[in-house]
């Protein structure tokens, strides 16, 4: 692989894996920051929004400005906007960050689609490329997320990304100046045409379905069975592994509509196995996220492809695209977020409830009731829009050690209550993104089969 | 005449493509079917009982046994009369704090509150009586004084209501014991109640509050 090519992989690899990278960081922000769990999500939504919405004018810009200054520039903006990621000290100054790295993403990704055919000999080979690099990014990122935010800090994983972007910068820079030595090229800027509407309205279902394959799988996870970051990111390191598998099965049937269908009722089958799981045991989790990762890997690369077969320039349908797909990972974020916070505060009731029927019908003595009782309401009582936890209130232990047996029988009935509020919480945002994903089957249906 | 193998490329490809969304619909349905049934659908906070619902007693053995059935019972009635969880008013009574919200989020008013508690002390009453715990002698003035018992005064009861159950031996021990036990619950019976609401008793009753 040429270096300008490894390059612009990393620089797109990068942005893409950008939009979920603090998936797994998300609650180190929420408790560092001080905020609430909608507060937090806007980290994620922010980034996704303003990708969405400069994906196509800064695809313009590229091919006005030229690609190898554009993603050069692109590259440095994301260097920049990720530093200030890294010092922010509040959740405002955190997303507006956010959003300048945005804008340098969406730059630095669009002039790559640009630059890719003359880098890899074709346009075909720079679209898949460009597909292929995106979607290892997108879910690779919460992997990574999660173990720099455990070994490190959830600032590192911002940190981390500013080498990264100006190493993937410095071979650019020879495209730079060749763009520098010419004549500025008078290209062509004819009308670009409409977008392939059906591929990105359904690369938009989809990527609402992915962003709460992402997100909600990581919140569950850290948030709901308190597992740590690395434990999380070690769990949902099972859909990039399932996406390469995908991807050797994706290069065996060229057929982009069969592809994209099939991908997209494995993420719908898996997503619906994520809202139907029968335990709070992380075993329950993997063969839905091997499901998602194997349709990731069919879906996203088929849309791709057929939204930017033979359509001119690529730059600008590929800025369709990407657009396309942030604005579906925001949709997702804007709709499964409310759900969820409120289904944890019903559940979260219940499972209190739950808890204070067995801690009444215990077997305990009356006034080690009411300590206990008085200890773990006030440890419920601070978990407004998330999920308690229930141990701290059992320290310290009772004073009469004939009583530890049944102090650790209500502990562990309480806590299974939990895990079952936490998992049935999860449960509807899981289904309606299964929802999500099928309905981009009438998309996919409705689009002209395109062979490339 | 010999095959296009153009066709016969399209074909294997057409075939792959038809085994892979027809392999997806599988895999997918086996996945939601297993899961469906190991529990999926049923994998929530366990469902708390109705508490206008009998509970029976646990086989008391002890004053602090005896007790705790007392408050379980009289929980279950003031909820079933407020139309709330057992496990909710439990909750509502820890503080003055939570009584005062748990009243605002349902619109129950002070009056509402002592009658539903009051009521739930009765069912204790009748409760222990089914159990055994106390005799039909004493549960007649103790339904009488539950019925008569300030607010605060029956809510302590709910929370502590081992006082009332001091010589409970007595109560599960015999004929001597029985009317021992009686005694002894209504001499604390006695105690609870305030003077002006011992003399709105039925005569009889007072007759057999008096020390």
């Amino acid at each position: 692989m040429s270096t300008r090519r490894l390059a612009l992989s990393v620089a797109v690899g990068l942005v893409l894996a950008d939009s979920s990278v603090v998936v797994l960081a998300l609650p180190e922000i929420y408790r560092d920051l001080d905020t609430s769990v909608t507060g937090v999500t806007w980290v994620l939504i922010s980034f996704n929004l303003v990708i969405a919405l400069a994906a196509v004018p800064s695809a313009r810009f590229a091919r006005r400005f030229g690609p190898g200054r554009s993603a050069a520039l692109g590259l440095a903006v994301v260097a920049g906007g990720s530093l200030a990621c890294a010092m922010a000290s509040g959740l405002g100054p955190l997303i507006a960050a956010r959003s300048v790295q945005a804008v340098g993403g969406a730059i630095a990704v669009t002039a790559a689609l640009e630059l890719l055919p003359s880098v890899v000999g074709g346009e075909r080979r720079a679209t898949v490329t460009w597909a292929a690099a995106g979607a290892t990014g997108a879910a690779l990122g919460p992997a990574i997320g999660g173990m720099l935010t455990e070994w490190v800090s959830w600032q590192s994983i911002f940190l981390v990304q500013v080498p990264i972007a100006i190493l993937a910068g410095i071979p650019l820079l020879g495209i730079v100046r060749e763009e520098m030595r010419t004549e500025l090229i008078q290209r062509e800027l004819r009308d670009p045409g409409r977008p392939h509407v059906a591929a990105n309205v359904a690369l938009g279902l989809v990527s609402a379905a992915l962003a709460a394959a992402l997100f909600l799988v990581v919140l569950l996870l850290i948030e709901g069975w308190r597992l740590t970051p690395i434990v999380a990111a070690l769990v949902v390191t099972t859909i990039p592994i399932f996406a390469l598998l995908g991807s050797r099965l994706a290069r065996e049937v060229p057929n982009q509509k069969v592809r994209a269908t099939a991908g997209a009722i494995l993420i719908c089958g898996g997503l619906a196995g994520l809202g139907l799981m029968p335990k709070a045991m992380i075993i329950f989790t993997i063969p839905p996220q091997a499901l998602v990762g194997v349709g990731l890997s069919l879906v996203l690369s088929a849309l791709t492809e057929t939204a930017l077969a033979g359509r001119s320039p690529q730059t600008i349908h590929g800025g369709w695209t990407i657009s396309a797909r942030h604005a579906g990972v925001v949709i997702g974020l804007l709709i499964l977020t409310p759900i969820f916070t409120s289904a944890i505060d019903t559940q979260r009731d219940d499972a209190i409830a739950a808890g204070t029927a067995a801690l009444l019908d215990s077997e305990l003595p009356p006034l080690l009731k009411v300590e206990l009782g008085d200890r773990i309401s006030r440890q419920l009582g601070g978990a407004k829009g998330r999920v308690p936890v229930v141990g701290p209130a059992f320290d310290p232990p009772p004073g009469d050690l004939a009583d530890q047996p049944a102090v650790d029988q209500l502990r562990a009935t309480l806590e299974d209550q939990l895990d079952r509020a936490a998992t049935q919480a999860f449960s509807s945002s899981f289904l309606l993104a299964a929802l999500f994903a099928l309905l981009s089957l009438i998309p996919i249906r409705m689009a002209r089969r395109v062979d490339l | 005449m010999s095959e296009d193998p153009t066709e016969r490329l399209d074909s294997g490809s057409s075939n792959r493509g038809r085994i892979l969304i027809i392999g997806s619909i599988i895999v997918s349905l086996i996945l939601c079917g297993g899961y469906l049934a190991a529990g999926g659908a049923s994998y929530k906070p366990a469902s708390v009982q109705n508490p206008c619902d009998p509970r029976p007693w646990r086989d008391p053995q002890g004053v602090e046994e005896i007790a705790q059935q007392f408050s379980l019972s009289a929980l279950d009635g003031a909820a079933c009369r407020l139309g709330v969880s057992r496990e909710e008013l439990a909750q509502a009574l820890t503080t003055g704090e939570a009584r005062r919200q748990f009243a605002e989020d349902h619109g129950i008013d002070d009056a509402e509150l002592e009658e539903a508690v009051q009521a739930g002390l009765v069912r204790a009453i009748d409760d222990a009586q089914d159990a055994g715990a106390i005799s039909a002698l004493a549960a007649i003035p103790l339904r009488e004084v539950a019925k008569r018992l300030p607010v605060e005064d029956a809510i302590n009861l709910i929370g502590d209501s081992s006082r009332l159950f001091d010589n409970v031996s007595g109560y599960i021990d015999g004929a001597g014991g029985l009317l021992a036990g009686a005694q002894d619950a209504l001499g604390q019976a006695n105690d609870l109640l305030p003077d002006e609401i011992r003399k709105q008793l039925p005569p009889e009753v007072q007759d057999l509050l008096k020390p």
